[in-house]
């Protein structure tokens, strides 16, 4: 007998939201020391409205265990880019003449990209560490997931992956996010139960059709163009126009899909302990129409949320003008403009939690299904990982997301 | 009646995946919770009221999860890993009603103290780097830098500072009256005279009505219009041109710029992405730049009332523009400005001082420029 569990999302949008809101309040007061609390509260929550079975995650990390990790990161990081910005700089100065000449623009803009690119490996480090750092602190019916240790030999797989991508213009690329994948699930447990990534990544092909077809039709419009703009034939440059435009969208969408389609692929040929595997459905319609219709109603939203602090200010700022000096009333009004102005912002980082991340996370969840579920019945507990850094270094750099 | 009903729940011991529906009930009398099912160990668990925590920020409000306090925390609270899924409201009621601490965030014994260790290591860290490394290595740094890249690099922060006064582009500004060129030649003539100067100086006056004056890399000073205007004799234009050929000696702006390149990036780093945090980086950096420049200014003013001595100059001028400044800032209401945020130290302490500097010049001075000289200097952006 080969039992199945439903993936099921019990988040909701007004709990979150408050949540998300209390927690940002108190990230200001505190002058961001909490907000390594704060995420962690959200991931609690997020983690304990997705269940299996009835049985709900757990996310297990901490606040505290947070905020450590990010001292250690925030260390090695002030020493290595405040030096290297530093010689950086330095070496600007002395090799790089400082004139508008096109040698001097070129050498700036060199030594601009070098030291973006100095940051990249950390970046990739990091989002490796906070990959391992959330799967073992994540607990179904009380048995950690966890991850192997591997960071760097992901950061160098990536980065030769990266190159290939933009050397073969981006054709090679579902080798790249099919190889990085597998890289990361074969690493990937369940208890004492190990993660397999199978499939072929020339499968992810398939997911690439809208991207080429939107690549097709920019190349077209820009023939088009080619041969309308030397004879000024004002249809061609019209249709190359349209072109680009359709082009555009067909291409920014393509992408979606491929996530789409790569993200359910990656699923469905993963297998956990050599037995239990899984199906996802996520649809490209789906997300794309939660994207927009998120987008719109906080556009909407925040767009009257802003015209009435504006029409505060302006109440705060007439009233100034009318006496002729700044009293102390229209300072305290300027006071609240500045805090309803903040207050606004962290409203809109609320609801682009509640209204996008958490309606595609929900859809995600409950377009998985497991199959051959009794086996996990079997697994035992593996033990727990420490971390001195937890995702420190992600959040230093930023590259943590949105949860 | 010690019992409450009997219920049913999850059970997870957190050693094996395999979920146990179990049988609950609370013991009132003994204050504990009793868990029973054949498959565990003597056939039932109790767990006492006092040490059941709740797992928080749980998403299903019609579920509670139970767990245990635990001796030490691995990767969590302080909590064991056997987890209890209660989804009976009569019982969620009286579990809460009945467990004294069932919020509480336990925190393991020394947390505290790892917490002060950890956040002093990381700010001694960051203090010394900020601080004492960067500014070390910039200030080292500075000196190799060819002097030519300087002057190429200070022409273009020049040509920078023109457009963003207005003008249409590089030399657009600069006063080129003949004579009063002239005069101001005269001037950093006599102030450099014997002076063992690292840089060729390249000084200018900008056609503008502001009172300031600045120096940039590579040995370029300017002086604005305005500047000119507001002083009453050539030895106060003397005070502030000795002033700024301290900045460009010192290679001030050079080492500054170094120092920020490398803390500016570390400081976004520390404060973060949060509401009002872009802002908080601009104080932060802000504060940072102004306790550099106010050393700066200290050692540049030393500087001026030296090569006034020795040019044989009244350090009084300086004091007189002083004085003047500071009624200007006073007017404007700059003053209020707390003075670790201001870039310029007090300007009556900088008065104050150059007035002492003066009554103990040993012997006598005489006016930097003639007055036929200082009216061609006063009118140097006339054609």
């Amino acid at each position: 007998m080969s039992a199945q569990i439903q993936g099921r999302y019990f988040g909701k949008g007004a709990p979150l939201f408050k949540l998300y809101f209390i927690t940002a309040i108190f990230t200001v007061l505190t002058l961001g020391i909490y907000r390594f609390w704060a995420k962690t509260r959200i991931r609690k929550y997020i983690w304990s409205s997705v269940t299996g079975d009835d049985d709900s995650f757990e996310y297990t990390g901490t606040g505290l265990e947070k905020f450590l990790g990010f001292l250690v990161a925030i260390v090695v990081l002030a020493i290595y880019l405040g030096i290297f910005q530093l010689l950086l700089t330095f070496i600007g100065f002395s090799v790089i003449p400082q004139d508008n000449s096109p040698q001097a623009i070129a050498g700036q803009a060199a030594a601009i990209n070098l030291s973006i690119l100095a940051v990249v490996p950390l970046m990739l480090f990091a989002q490796y560490r906070a990959r391992r750092y959330k799967m073992a602190r994540t607990r179904w019916r009380g048995i950690r997931f966890g991850m192997e240790n591997g960071a760097w030999g992901y950061v160098a797989r990536a980065l030769a992956y990266f190159v290939l991508v933009i050397l073969t213009l981006g054709i090679l690329n579902p080798l790249a996010t099919f190889k990085l994948e597998k890289y990361m699930a074969d690493r990937g447990w369940y208890g004492d139960g190990k993660f397999e990534q199978m499939g072929r990544w020339q499968d992810l092909y398939k997911g690439m059709k809208h991207v080429f077809i939107g690549i097709g039709l920019l190349i077209a419009s820009g023939v088009l163009f080619a041969i309308g703009a030397p004879e000024e034939q004002l249809s061609l440059l019209i249709l190359g126009g349209i072109g680009v435009f359709v082009a555009y969208f067909w291409l920014l969408i393509g992408l979606v899909y491929y996530r789409v389609y790569a993200f359910n692929y990656l699923t469905r040929h993963k297998v956990l302990d050599g037995q239990v595997t899984f199906d996802a459905q996520l649809e490209t319609s789906t997300v794309i129409a939660k994207v927009i219709v998120g987008s719109i109603v906080i556009a909407v939203l925040m767009g009257v949320i802003f015209a009435v602090i504006a029409g505060v200010g302006a109440a705060v700022f007439a009233g100034a003008g009318a006496t002729g000096e700044l009293g102390a009333g229209s300072i305290v009004g300027g006071i609240v403009v500045v805090i309803l102005y903040a207050a606004a912002f962290l409203v809109a980082g609320g609801l682009s939690l509640v209204m996008i991340t958490q309606p595609i996370i929900e859809h995600a969840v409950n377009s998985i299904t497991v199959f051959n579920s009794d086996h996990l019945d079997t697994i035992r507990q593996r033990s727990a990982d420490s971390f001195a850094d937890a995702d420190g270094f992600a959040d230093a750099l930023d590259v943590g997301g949105a949860i | 009646m010690a019992y409450h009903a009997l219920t049913q729940a999850r059970f997870f011991d957190g050693e094996q995946g395999l979920r146990l529906d179990v049988d609950l009930q609370v013991d009132t009398a003994a204050e504990t919770l009793r868990i029973t099912h054949p498959d565990l160990p003597m056939g039932s668990q109790y767990w006492p009221l006092w040490a059941v925590r709740a797992l928080s920020d749980h998403a299903r409000e019609d579920q509670m999860i139970l767990t245990l306090l635990a001796d030490s925390a691995l990767d969590s609270s302080l909590i064991m890993t056997a987890r209890l899924t209660v989804d009976d409201p009569a019982l969620i009621t009286i579990l809460t009603r009945l467990c004294p601490d069932l919020r509480k965030k336990d925190v393991a014994r020394g947390t505290y103290r790892r917490v002060l260790t950890w956040t002093g290591g990381a700010v001694g860290a960051l203090a010394l780097m900020i601080f004492v490394i960067l500014p070390a290595m910039a200030n080292t740094l500075a000196a190799y830098i060819p002097i030519e890249r300087e002057v190429a690099w200070g022409k273009t922060v020049v040509g920078g500072m023109e457009r963003f006064l207005g003008g249409s582009g590089a030399g657009s500004l600069v006063c080129r009256n003949d004579d009063g060129v002239d005069a101001l030649n005269a001037m950093t003539r006599r102030l450099t005279e014997g002076q063992d100067l690292e840089y060729e100086l390249t000084i200018a006056v900008f056609d503008h009505p502001m009172v300031n004056a600045f120096a940039a890399p590579g040995g370029h000073v300017v002086l604005m219009r305005g500047l000119l205007a507001k002083a009453d004799s050539p030895d106060e234009v003397a005070a502030v041109l000795g002033h700024e050929i301290g900045h460009v000696e010192s290679r001030d702006v050079t080492r500054n710029a170094l120092r920020s390149a490398g803390s500016a990036g570390l400081l976004s780093l520390v404060l973060g992405d949060f509401a009002g945090g872009g802002a908080a980086v601009l104080i932060a950096e802000w504060t940072l730049n102004a306790s550099y420049t106010r050393e700066a200014e200290a050692a540049a003013d030393v500087f001026a009332l030296e090569m006034l001595d020795a040019s044989g100059t009244d350090a009084g001028g300086m004091a007189d523009f002083f004085d003047k400044i500071a009624e200007l800032q006073r007017k404007e209401g700059a003053r209020s400005m707390p003075a670790f945020l201001a870039s310029h130290p007090d300007s009556h302490a900088r008065a104050h001082a150059a007035r002492a500097f003066a009554e103990n010049q040993s012997y006598g001075t005489t006016p930097i420029l003639t007055k036929r000289e200082w009216a061609a200097l006063q009118n140097i952006c006339k054609d």
